[in-house]
């Protein structure tokens, strides 16, 4: 009953908070009326009377504030107040609102979106059951475990079969990517396809939700299909009953065997459309124990280490080289599926991550520094309350409310920023970083950032609070009053905050120079090309409706008739575009010169099929002999180009024209030396053999990258090249049209993603460390501001002033940027390992880092000390 | 002002307010002028503190307020003793008489050499 009207009153007393002032004052009012009245009777005059009657009493506001404490609504009343007094003071002072809650969003958001990116692509395990198990394979020369080559198919019919570590093994096709035409006229396009082994379900542990995998007896390249959610939905409209039906592709028809569980996706290939059987026959003639193109993975047993099954893999392959003397680079290595996977991203991440924390770092000294700044700023407003009787309790109370209310809005300004940026690096870092595409904000970590910037900014904030708390009030506000020069210890710590940001600064702004520097020295690598100015995409001729003989037909004719496009200087098709990696190395042998037959002239040589005029549309000039003319036709004989290296490495101090060279399958004469190609965008060298697309088309199907040459703009060219197809054969797909410059950068895609998101970093840093600089210098001069003024009345000269306060900027900078540099030295190591053709302490980056820093803080420190002889001293001496 | 007068014990001032309360209704300035005449003039309460203490009893229920006008014809707050105020003064009253009482005890009993009562 009690504790029900107490609750009742209390309430009332918050609700009708108007109402019960009023009656108060009212009530009081009548006290003192009626005592005065008491005391008038007893012969005083009125004056006097009413002021004994106030005596009495004790001071109105006095019993008021008693009256209120009795109320029991005195917290939430305090708490309402603070939160409006702490709204209208933040809005006295904007720029520092924004400041603090821009600094502790960028830090909360930032720090979440790049760490939820790491977290996705190199922390969280494989999708899959017991991912430990998973192992790749690969294989490589003798003694050189850093080769990591793909695997024979007889390599791999072995290993499947004699090795009793692996619970399964599966090949997969993932060397080049495979496609497939499906639909028909205008609904005509192209899926990723991969074909797989019979194990492959078996080894990720993921099975078709409707039907079934493939059997062993379908590994001859059987005419089945196994969807994906998304391809059952598009095509089948997720028809229940579609195992059995018929998907066309390539015009060949599939029955469909089985579709998968919405969200699978390879663990090396990523997103896949369809997955057929793999033709395994190539594994049954030892010819192909040289022939590398298997991408495989394995389930261990239970219990099986890797190393473990290594060892077994190590005997195996003492016999098989028995079996397969011509194999050279069939050591085997296995290597734990995720390492594999995440291994090229890891330091490219880890790096990420460093630059995450140093901003971190950075975040919660600034805003330390911007409250301890403002905390010294408010020290005589807090000792004037303190004066003038409010509670220390109320006073520490008040800024923790302040604190509150900025870390709060810091957060949500966080979680905003954490948004953007995620979709921003997704957006920068998807098709090169592996597994980006599943990233989502990382809620453990959104939590704990949004933890440490509030614990920053609240305790930070909180402790001007409780030193003033401590402090006699008369103390602050005599030397306040009267100080000419900042308080010592204060003015040091802040000091020093800034020294580090500046340091911290640095040491990004030296990572971002470094990490330009390696871009800009990987641009001007010589590719061997002219990426300029040239458009590609490829161009798929299904077999079904073209044999091999009209597929050489068509790649000729077609290069012929884009040629007569308007601004199409050349046309021409390649197996593989130079610079975006290696494809089909065999063995080349020289079969003439002082060379022939000997182990040193059997190097191994990326062989390129190409049509048309692939030489000038891709900018590659022919240095003796000619390039491939319609005299190669297939009744000619087999000829072959070579580049300048593989000329000089097996014709040594002669001609290669009309030498003999044999090439994987193909043997013919040498009628022409072309200029060499880089084999990725880094410009690590290769050699080279071509073949005629018209002498070599029976082999496979190439599905050749067309390479097309212009004056003219390449958008222009797209829209003509595409209607000019859809003329020849309506079912063709121009498969990922692209400016060439793109398709060949696109392995560095990584690499952008690493340098944008640093250089975004160090600036964020560079911004934090002037603020920071600014804020004390500043602070420094409205402190100062009576000192300068005495100064300047004396006949000081404002630019000695302006010097003394720019010295002191650029002194702490000096500091800042010598403690980054040794934390620069220290960190050289870890950045070699992204730079390119860079040295981790490149002088001109070093220096330009410096530069930039001091030009900024120069800034940073120019406008304080122009704003100190800016005031006139008269006023300031008032 | 005479100099006998005596501070109001610790405690006391809500039991006080409670028994003048039981007499008749009463505004604040009232309660305080009927504690001093009852009290002999013994008693001057501190005027302020008189306020909070009644809007602590009426949080818990001992009295209940309502506006009226005083024989002057002026609207004052007065205070009324709720049911749960009339078993709060019995039940202070025991306390206090016991407690006084044991206070007299002790305030007259005779102390001999040994530090045993007599």
């Amino acid at each position: 009953m009690s504790a029900f009207s107490d609750l009742v009153e209390r309430l009332r007393a918050i609700v009708f908070r108007g109402r019960e002032e009023r009656e108060l004052r009212e009530e009081l009012r009548f006290h003192v009326d009626m005592e005065a009245q008491q005391n008038a009777r007893g012969g005083m005059d009125d004056g006097e009377a009413r002021r004994r009657s106030f005596i009495a009493l004790g001071g109105i506001e006095r019993v008021k504030e008693d009256v209120r404490d009795a109320r029991g609504t005195r917290l939430v009343e305090d708490v309402v107040a603070d939160i409006v007094f702490t709204l209208r003071t933040l809005a006295r002072s904007p720029g520092f609102a924004i400041v603090a809650i821009l600094t502790l969003g960028l830090g909360i958001g930032g720090t979440t979106a790049v760490y939820s990116a790491v977290d996705a692509v190199l922390l969280q395990p494989l999708p899959y059951q017991q991912p430990g198990q998973l192992v790749r394979l690969y294989q490589s020369y003798v003694g050189r475990s850093d080769d990591r080559s793909f695997v024979t198919p007889v390599h791999f019919l072995d290993f499947r079969t004699r090795l009793s570590s692996f619970e399964t093994a599966a090949a997969i096709y993932t060397y080049s990517e495979s496609g497939a035409d499906i639909g028909a006229g205008d609904g005509v396009r192209r899926i990723r396809l991969m074909p797989v082994s019979a194990g492959y379900f078996d080894v990720v542990r993921v099975h078709p939700a409707l039907g079934h995998g493939f059997q062993s007896q379908d590994e001859n390249g059987a005419p089945v299909v196994v969807l994906s959610h998304d391809l059952w939905g598009r095509q089948f409209h997720a028809d229940g009953a579609v195992v059995g039906q018929v998907l066309v592709m390539n015009g060949k028809p599939y029955t469909v065997a089985g579709v998968m569980p919405q969200g699978f996706a390879d663990p090396v290939a990523g997103s896949v459309d369809a997955w057929v059987p793999m033709d395994l026959g190539p594994g049954r003639d030892t010819k192909n124990a040289t022939n590398h193109y298997l991408t495989v993975i394995a389930r261990l047993r239970a219990g099986v280490t890797v190393a473990h099954a290594q060892a077994e893999l190590d005997l195996l392959d003492l016999s098989l080289a028995k079996t397969y003397p011509d194999a050279v680079r069939a050591r085997a290595r296995l290597y734990p599926l995720k390492e594999d996977i995440v291994g090229s991203s890891s330091r490219a991440l880890e790096i990420m991550l460093g630059a995450v924390a140093l901003v971190l770092v950075l975040v919660c000294v600034n805003i330390a520094n911007l409250l301890l700044v403002r905390g010294s700023e408010r020290a005589r407003e807090f000792s004037l309350r303190l004066a003038l009787g409010a509670g220390r309790g109320r006073l520490v109370r008040q800024m923790l409310m302040e604190s509150l209310t900025l870390a709060l809005a810091g957060d949500i300004a966080g979680l905003v920023i954490a948004r953007v940026a995620m979709s921003a690096i997704v957006a920068l870092g998807s098709g090169s970083i592996p597994r980006l595409a599943t990233l989502s904000l990382e809620p453990r970590l959104l939590a704990f950032s949004l933890a440490i910037a509030s614990v920053s900014a609240i305790g930070f904030g909180l402790a001007p609070a409780l030193r003033a708390g401590r402090t006699e009030p008369g103390d602050v506000l005599r030397e306040q009053g009267r100080a000419t020069t900042s308080g010592g210890a204060q003015m040091r710590l802040r000091e020093w905050l800034v020294v580090s940001q500046v340091a911290l600064a640095f040491v990004l702004l030296v990572g971002a120079g470094l990490l330009i520097a390696s871009f800009q020295r990987l641009r001007q690598v010589d590719l061997g090309i002219q990426p300029e100015a040239a458009l590609v995409f490829e161009l798929n001729l299904p077999p079904v409706r073209y044999d091999s003989t009209a597929r050489a037909r068509f790649y000729e004719a077609f290069a012929k008739r884009v040629e007569g496009l308007g601004g199409v200087r050349a046309a021409g098709g390649v197996s593989k575009l130079p610079a975006t990696g290696p494809y089909n190395e065999w063995n080349a042998t020289a079969l003439t010169g002082p060379l022939a037959n000997t182990d040193r002239a059997n190097p191994g040589a990326q062989q390129r099929v190409i049509s048309g005029d692939y030489f000038r549309a891709a900018g590659i000039p022919v240095l003796e002999g000619r390039a491939f003319d319609s005299r190669d036709d297939p009744s000619a004989p087999k000829r072959l180009l070579v580049s300048k290296s593989l000329a000089l490495q097996l014709f040594p101090g002669m001609s290669a024209i009309g030498q003999r060279l044999r090439a994987g399958p193909a043997n013919g004469e040498i009628i022409g030396v072309v200029g060499d190609v880089a084999l990725d965008a880094q410009g690590h060298a290769a050699r080279y053999v071509y073949h005629a697309h018209t002498q070599f088309a029976g082999d496979r199907n190439w599905a050749l990258v067309q390479v097309i040459r212009t004056n003219g703009s390449l958008n222009l060219l797209q829209a003509e090249t595409r209607r000019l197809l859809a003329e020849l054969d309506p079912q063709l797909v121009m498969y990922k049209p692209m400016a060439l410059a793109d398709a060949i950068g696109r392995g560095e895609a990584q690499r952008v993603f690493t340098l944008r998101i640093l250089a975004s970093f160090a600036l964020v840093a560079l911004a934090l460390a002037a603020l920071g600089l600014f804020g004390v210098l500043s602070y420094g001069v409205r402190l100062r501001a009576r000192e300068f003024g005495i100064r300047m009345a004396l006949g000081a000269e404002a630019g000695a002033i302006r010097r003394m306060v720019l010295r002191q900027g650029l002194a702490v900078t000096a500091i800042g940027i010598a403690i980054g540099l040794l934390g620069t030295f220290a960190l050289a190591r870890l950045m070699a390992s992204v730079v390119f053709r860079v040295s981790p302490l490149e002088p001109v980056v070093l220096l330009g880092a410096v530069f930039f820093m001091a030009v900024v803080a120069g800034i940073a420190a120019y406008l304080p000390a122009h704003r100190a002889t800016a005031a006139d001293p008269r006023t300031v001496l008032q | 002002m005479s100099d006998d007068r005596a501070e109001l014990l610790q405690g006391t001032l809500e039991m006080l307010v409670l028994r003048t309360l039981a007499l008749e209704p009463m505004h604040g300035w009232g309660i305080a002028q009927r504690i001093q005449q009852m009290s002999k003039d013994v008693f001057l309460i501190a005027q302020g503190s008189l306020y909070p203490a009644l809007i602590r009893m009426k949080r818990r229920g001992w009295v209940r307020t309502s506006w009226r006008t005083t024989e002057n014809n002026r609207r004052a707050r007065y205070y009324e003793l709720t049911a749960a105020g009339e078993r709060q003064l019995a039940a202070e009253r025991v306390i206090w008489s016991r407690s006084s009482t044991a206070v007299n005890w002790i305030m007259n009993a005779r102390w001999t050499a040994g530090g045993s009562p007599a």
